[in-house]
């Protein structure tokens, strides 16, 4: 039972195993982004859900995942920003679009989204990036956004 | 437009050097009644906080310039004293590193004059460069750079948004987000000069391939920008990554000095200070009783530049001072946004608000970092150009608060006083950078 259930296991990575698509999706694009990052992938176990860390060079990205899988938040830091496109998958466009410059007072003000269902909070300066983005009714019972590091 | 802005810019330049040394940086108690005049010194150039270059004010999103610090530099085709151009409404920026230019700023005759800097296969180098709202994209090149009386030579920059070969921005570059940042309405400048606390623009992450980001240098031939290559991190001929330029120096490389006078609190059209170049290398620059706060280093994890401001109890371990930050950036759901189009995210507090965040350095040395609040509303009414005592929340519109690790010190801290910025490395006055102390 338990070799069928890890075959079954396999199988379900291979074959689910999509291009991209961090945020929002499977367990199995965390190692989608693993290996698009080329990076070291090393995971733990907290109380309701598990972080999935990447490193490479001194650049580091966490991915976080619900008991059912689901990536429900990730976090980064490091020179520049990663590829949020990877990251965020689907909701790159909205990322992007809700941080485009609208004209009047400017302010320098590191980007964010504050939706009901979509959270990003980002900052630091040039060499010193970090950030976080959330999908809040995602995330397990339990779960507080002060536990993203 | 940009001629009579450049003649202005000469102006204040000659203003500058004809100055003698202006104001000491920082009290010093020499003695000023000698019977010989000291030698004169050239080793700053005057700031100005006005309303920025007037190309931001035109069109639909048009906007003026708040509470930034701009400079104007002279570039020159390498070994030329005559195909050179005088770009003024270069922003000053503590928190990042390299000096970098809006293509549609530079002339062309001196923009073919400039040589482009090739890689191993011969091919010309691009670079991406990050920012916390955008990213910038263009060619690397060298010039004979002049700021006040300080001269770099073949130095590299970056010529944002160059053309040709460079036109087409990766996706590596466009996918870590935010808007391009490639013309001088997005920018907010005519160019940036990068002094922050690091010799070269991306040190040792870019001499070996590897990592998660688009940082940054890419081999460019005719085809366009597509593949990453190392840069070596050299702060001095023979270049590669783009130096910081006070770094390239030959005298005065230590650090940097920024002098503002106070700001009233309802704010002033335009500001003037200096910008010094060198810690303790001048009778003008001297580090006196100011605090020195180290910070992290290159190698830190969570990159270089970073003190620990305490703020309400809390230990914000990424925090910093950033004269390109046009504001105090800061999470404090206790305090009121503002509510009119165009403040979003603005702090309104109802009355003048005194906050009292403390500095620790990684030397576990504290400072005040004590301001005012006000209210950016009420402050910004009259338009002007310097403001002290506004806040931003990066946080407005969700009650998700992660990640509040950090206090952004923008340029409304450097009102009122000296802050000094020593180079990772270089020994500034008692101490060795990196720090920042005021």
């Amino acid at each position: 039972m338990a070799a069928l259930l890890s075959a079954t296991c396999l199988l379900g990575l291979t074959v689910a195993a999509p291009a991209h698509a961090a945020l929002g999706g499977a367990f199995s694009s965390v190692e989608a982004d693993r290996a698009h990052f080329a990076a070291k992938l090393s995971s733990r176990s907290a109380a309701t859900y598990q972080v999935h860390t990447l490193t490479l060079s001194n650049d580091m990205v966490r991915e976080y995942t619900a008991a059912n899988g689901t990536v429900f938040a990730v976090s980064w830091r490091g020179v520049a920003r990663p590829d949020l496109h990877q990251l965020l998958g689907g909701y790159f466009d909205t990322f992007q679009s809700d941080n485009a410059l609208r004209g009047g007072r400017r302010a320098r003000r590191p980007m964010g989204v504050s939706r009901s269902d979509f959270v990003v909070r980002t900052g630091g300066h040039s060499g010193a990036f970090w950030g976080v983005a959330v999908l809040p009714q995602a995330a397990p019972a339990g779960f507080s956004a002060s536990d993203l590091q | 437009m940009i001629r009579r802005l450049c003649v202005l810019g000469v102006l204040l330049l000659l203003a500058a050097c004809g100055g003698g040394g202006g104001g000491a940086a920082a009290s010093s108690g020499s003695g000023s009644s000698s019977s010989t005049p000291p030698p004169a010194l050239s080793n700053f150039v005057s700031m100005i906080v006005d309303n920025g270059p007037a190309s931001l004010n035109t069109g639909p999103n048009a906007y003026t310039s708040d509470d930034a610090a701009f400079v104007t530099i002279t570039v020159c085709a390498p070994g030329s004293t005559t195909n050179c151009q005088t770009i003024d409404h270069v922003l000053v920026d503590t928190g990042s590193v390299g000096l970098r230019l809006i293509q549609s700023d530079v002339t062309s005759t001196l923009l073919s004059a400039l040589p482009l800097e090739t890689d191993s296969s011969s091919n010309p180098v691009g670079e991406c460069y990050a920012y916390v709202d955008g990213y910038v994209f263009g060619s690397v090149r060298q010039a004979d750079f002049t700021i006040g009386g300080e001269k770099v030579a073949d130095m590299p920059l970056q010529i944002i948004g160059d053309t040709g070969a460079f036109s087409t921005v990766p996706s590596s570059c466009s996918t870590g987000g935010g808007t391009n940042l490639n013309t001088v309405q997005a920018f907010g400048a005519n160019g940036i000069i990068g002094i922050g606390v690091t010799t070269t623009d991306c040190g040792s992450y870019c001499t070996t391939s590897g990592g998660f980001a688009a940082a940054t240098y890419y081999d460019c031939p005719s085809a366009g920008c597509s593949s990453i290559i190392t840069r070596a991190s050299a702060a001095t001929a023979p270049f590669q990554q783009l130096p910081n330029p006070v770094a390239a120096m030959s005298v005065d490389n230590n650090g940097t000095v920024m002098t503002f006078p106070t700001v009233p609190n309802a704010g002033e059209a335009t500001v003037t200070g200096t910008l010094y170049f060198g810690i303790g290398t001048q009778t003008n620059n001297a580090l006196g009783s100011a605090t020195v706060l180290t910070t992290t280093n290159s190698e830190n994890v969570n990159g270089p530049g970073l003190v620990t401001a305490v703020y309400k109890g809390a230990s914000l371990n990424e925090s910093f001072l950033d004269s390109g930050s046009n504001a105090y950036y800061f999470v404090d759901s206790t305090i009121a946004g503002c509510t009119q189009t165009g403040f979003s995210g603005y702090y309104c507090p109802v009355s003048p608000l005194s906050l009292t965040p403390t500095i620790e350095g990684q030397n576990n040395v504290t400072a005040s970092g004590a301001f005012t609040l006000y209210n950016a509303e009420t402050i910004f009414t009259n338009d002007y150009a310097a403001a002290p005592g506004i806040g931003v929340n990066p946080n407005v519109g969700t009650s998700l608060q992660p990640y509040p690790n950090s206090f952004d010190f923008g340029l409304p801290f450097f009102f009122g006083r000296s802050v000094f910025t020593a180079i990772e490395g270089r020994t500034a006055g008692s101490a060795t950078g990196p720090y920042f102390a005021f």
